[in-house]
Formats: C-alpha cells, structure tokens, sequence
C-alpha cells in the first residue's frame, strides 16, 4: 500500500473519531496544510461529512482552505459536499455570518456563491 | 522251553557283569560335585575321564576357573542389567510424571492468541484500514500520518 493511500485512511478513520475535537484539529492542521491535492481534497470532505461548526469553519471561512483553495478540483469537491449535507442548516449559518463579517472579499464572494447554490439545492 | 531256561540265564549273568561294570566304573568317576540323581551317580563318560584329568592337571584347574569366571560374569551381568532395567524403570517413571504434569499444566493454562497483531504482522497494511485506525487515538495517528509524511 502506498503512503498515500495509508494516509487517506488515516483521514478516513479521522472523519469517523470519536474524539471529534481532536480529529478536527489534526484535520486543520496536517490535512488543509497538506502540499497534496488529493489529501486536502479528502480533507475537506471529512471535515464537511462531521458537519459541526468547528469542522464547517475550517473549510468555509479560512483563506485557502475547503471552498476557498486555489484548487479548483478541491474546492468544486468541498462545495459538492456542502450541497450533499442533509442538514445544511449549521453550514448556511456560518456561510451566512461570513458574508456580513468577514475581512477578505474573496472569501465573501465566494460564500455568497455557496450559499445560493444551497439554497436552490 | 530248554532254550528258554538257558537264554534266561545268560540274561542274568549279563546283567551281574554290567553291574559290577557300573560300580568299577563309578569308583573312577572324577565327577567333582558328587552330584547323583536317584542313587545313580553320573556315569564318567559325562565329565572328563578320571585319566585325563590326572595326566592334566591344569586342565581341570582352568576349567574351575572358567566356570567361576563365567559364574561371576553372569552375577555382574546381572547387576548390570538390574541397573540398566532400573534406570529405564525410573525414566519411564519420569517420562510418565512429566507427561501428566504437562497435561495439568495445559489444562491450567489459558491460551490466548493476539490474532490481530499475527494478522498485522502477516498483512503489514492492515493495520492501515480504516477499521483498525479507527480504533487508535488521535495522537497516534497523528505520528502515523507524520511518518508517513516524512517518507513521502
């Protein structure tokens, strides 16, 4: 098995913790810093699948991370995630707040876009 | 009827001379245990002639010896043998001590197999599935993916 596939399953296992504090964290830290497309696309899945605010406001709000990377395959496979929540309401929240507060426009822009493909999802 | 008579007394005077013969001869037997069986004693012709053994001597003598040596090398034969029988006699005993203690000790004792490291160790990328990682703490796997990480 190769690394890269041990460390998918890492994540796997990560996405399904019961410590899902700590899961999270380990998430942010190693999986959305990862040089790796796949692994931080894997990564933001996990971390929407948990569907908590601490897990949601990683992959919404943060600069580069979830729907905001500079990879558009990551970001398109963050926001198909998003649509495919059964329970949206805790993601519209926060895309909601980071519409109205948040610093950077880029990352405005694109929670506004999120937020009306969920709504018509 | 005449005939008879005279066949019948050569008979008897036959048989007086082959007894008389008989105790001649036994006066020369040199039989040395004296040994006899229903008040006859061995004829002469069994052993060594009475005239051998007074032309040789040292014949007889080394004949004693023989015998005695065979004697006492069948008495520690013997012995040897009884020491050897006994020594297998104890290790049987052993054997069949140790055989039983064995039984009772397995019978006391719990055998556990730790099948999940065996299968680890058989299949090195098993312990990566996502059910056995599930089952680790985070910071374990936190080292795990460092590691893994580090090698990539």
């Amino acid at each position: 098995m190769e690394n890269n596939a041990k460390i998918k399953n890492i994540i796997q296992a990560l996405g399904q913790h019961k410590d899902s504090q700590a899961a999270i964290d380990l998430l942010t830290e190693l999986g959305t810093n990862s040089p790796d497309d796949e692994i931080r696309e894997l990564t933001a899945q996990a971390l929407i699948k948990k569907n908590t605010h601490e897990s949601l406001r990683v992959v919404l709000i943060h600069q580069g991370k979830g729907i905001n990377d500079l990879s558009a395959r990551v970001a398109m496979t963050a926001i198909n995630e998003l649509l495919a929540l059964k329970d949206k309401n805790e993601a519209i929240k926060i895309l909601d707040d980071t519409i109205k507060m948040h610093s950077e426009e880029d990352v405005k822009n694109t929670a506004r876009s999120v937020r009306a493909l969920m709504t018509f999802s | 009827m005449q005939l008879g008579k005279i066949s019948f007394g050569s008979t008897k005077v036959l048989q007086q001379n082959k007894q008389q013969n008989t105790i001649n001869s036994n006066k020369l037997s040199t039989n040395p245990f004296g040994v006899s069986f229903k008040g006859n004693v061995i004829q002469a012709d069994v052993f060594q002639s009475a005239k051998s053994a007074a032309e040789n001597p040292g014949i007889m003598q080394r004949g004693k010896l023989f015998a005695s040596a065979v004697v006492s090398g069948i008495n520690s034969f013997n012995d040897a043998f009884k020491s050897r029988m006994n020594a297998v006699v104890s290790f049987g005993k052993k054997i069949t001590t140790d055989v039983f203690d064995t039984i009772e000790r397995i019978g006391n004792t719990e055998i556990t197999f730790d099948m999940s490291g065996i299968a680890n160790r058989l299949f090195p990328d098993r312990q990566y599935s996502v059910k056995n990682l599930s089952n680790k703490s985070v910071d374990e796997l936190k080292s795990l993916w460092q590691g893994l990480a580090e090698i990539a």
